[in-house]
């Protein structure tokens, strides 16, 4: 229960201070920001797109890792898991991907460019739409879990070449792009620490936000199986 | 282990030899998309940068349109079961890896002669780099096709959910590829292209290894 | 008023921010809420999670 209230006060706090915390050029006081030359104002997107790519990554690395179980253990409770584990990794991928798309007309001046992280998003949205369209066209229960398991697995492992292969092949845009000399890498250098700290605390609470919603999620899923087996 | 799946790729050979399905199918694929995209250019002259693309986009598709037939057809005439008695999964999936091995070498050699031939913009500078970009390329996309093949062999639909299923897992693959073929037509140095070359060479190991992991539990199902 | 508006524009949004993020946070807790009561229902004494 306690966990609850610190999501609430913690993310109520990252609201406040993420949007109206003003940013100056040289911070004085504990909250304000500095300014990030070639970000500006736009720079305060980063206490809430980025968590919501950092939870698609987790959303994908959990419907692995159970999909991986499933496959020891045969149990489709586990299924059920990665299941709920993708479908919010779908819409938080969806998030990430919009909120990106209309700061960068800001920042960038169009929508959609193919800059590295932006193909990415894009490859993990594929998998994620590849990974639905699998689990739909199979009817029976475990013929279904194992496939999508083995297909998750097999997606996961070509994720790593998208970060070696990706800045070789297109100039990068994004803020903390191997090239990026104005405003980049700026989680280590650009941020002062209540900036940083006011990050962690929004990636701390999407976080709990995101397990909180699995929880219900799949908690609901297994009741209702466990109705119609009752009934 | 290596003389039954050298069996099992000899008996795929010949069955596809009697009806010539795959192959003739294949060979109009190609000839069709490459005179569409021949069609579309005119007497555009287009780049190299774009025609590398081109030529990854027909051999990506022509993939999907084959590949998958090694274990689908399988499927379809029901001899799944004698598989499972005569053979370890270990032993069918290199069967099948063989096959569509030299599938893809067929029909990726005939794509490229044709792209040779017409297309001005194919002009191979660097000989050496592409036969190592064409030869591990290929292996990687047998690969990968091959175990997505076999999860859509189990699947209900077959024919549209194959390139959606592959086109993510092959997308690093193609990327990279496509970026060493146009370091071919620049005539760009062996070394300088060594970073491409270590991606789709560890890309191919990966993906071997995945595959015969996670083939057990596809081959069971 | 209008002048005040479009001066603290950000702060507006702050509060549409907070207000949607509320609503959220309390329809999640009484989805989890109800889900727990269905749980002990269904179960019985023994709780399995």
């Amino acid at each position: 229960m306690y966990w609850k209230i610190l999501l609430f006060v913690l993310m109520t706090f990252v609201s406040i201070a993420g949007i109206a915390f003003p940013i100056v050029e040289k911070p004085s006081v504990w909250y304000e920001f500095p300014f990030i030359p070639g970000l500006g104002e736009n720079a305060k997107i980063i206490f809430f797109h980025v968590p919501t790519a950092w939870l698609t990554v987790i959303a994908f690395l959990m419907s692995c890792i159970y999909g991986f179980k499933y496959l020891k253990s045969k149990n489709l409770n586990d299924d059920v898991k990665a299941y709920v584990a993708n479908q919010l990794g779908i819409i938080f991928c969806i998030l990430a991907t919009v909120t990106g798309a209309v700061w960068a007309k800001f920042a960038w001046g169009a929508f959609w460019s193919w800059d590295p992280r932006q193909t990415s998003i894009f490859a993990l949205l594929l998998i994620y739409g590849a990974w639905f369209a699998l689990r739909s066209s199979i009817e029976s229960e475990e013929k279904r879990a194992t496939l999508s398991s083995v297909y998750s697995i097999i997606a996961f492992v070509t994720v790593p070449f998208f970060i070696f292969i990706m800045p070789r092949i297109m100039t990068g845009l994004h803020p903390g792009s191997a090239d990026d000399e104005t405003s980049g890498p700026i989680v280590n250098f650009k941020m002062n620490e209540n900036m940083l700290l006011i990050f962690f605390i929004s990636l701390i609470a999407f976080t709990i936000l995101y397990f909180w919603m699995w929880n219900i999620g799949y908690k609901s899923i297994l009741l209702k199986e466990k109705i119609q087996k009752n009934f | 282990m290596i003389s039954k799946s050298y069996n099992l790729c000899i008996k795929d050979i010949k069955s596809e030899l009697r009806t010539r399905y795959a192959i003739n199918a294949l060979v109009m694929f190609i000839l069709v998309a490459i005179s569409v995209i021949l069609f579309s250019i005119g007497n555009e002259k287009i780049q190299p940068e774009l025609t590398a693309g081109l030529y990854w986009v027909v051999i990506f598709f022509s993939a999907m349109s084959g590949l998958s037939r090694a274990f689908v057809s399988e499927e379809e005439k029901g001899t799944t079961l004698t598989l499972h008695l005569i053979a370890t999964p270990d032993t069918i999936f290199s069967g099948k890896l063989f096959f569509n091995l030299i599938l893809t070498f067929f029909i990726n050699i005939i794509i490229t002669l044709l792209y040779a031939a017409f297309f001005e913009g194919f002009v191979v500078n660097n000989f050496i780099l592409f036969l190592v970009t064409f030869i591990f390329g290929n292996i990687g996309l047998a690969i990968s096709s091959t175990i997505i093949a076999s999860i859509i062999a189990k699947a209900g639909s077959k024919g549209t959910l194959y390139p959606v299923l592959s086109f993510p897992i092959l997308l690093p693959l193609i990327l990279t590829c496509v970026q060493l073929t146009i370091f071919c037509f620049d005539g760009t140095s062996f070394d300088n292209a060594l970073y491409e070359m270590a991606i789709v060479v560890s890309y191919d190991i990966i993906m071997v290894t995945i595959s015969y992991l996670l083939f057990d539990f596809i081959w069971k199902e | 008023m209008i002048q005040f508006l479009t001066d603290n524009a950000i702060y507006i949004v702050m509060i549409i921010v907070l207000i949607v993020w509320t609503g959220i946070f309390f329809y999640l807790l009484g989805v989890d809420r109800r889900i727990k009561s269905i749980e002990k229902e269904i179960n019985g004494d023994k709780n399995e999670e």
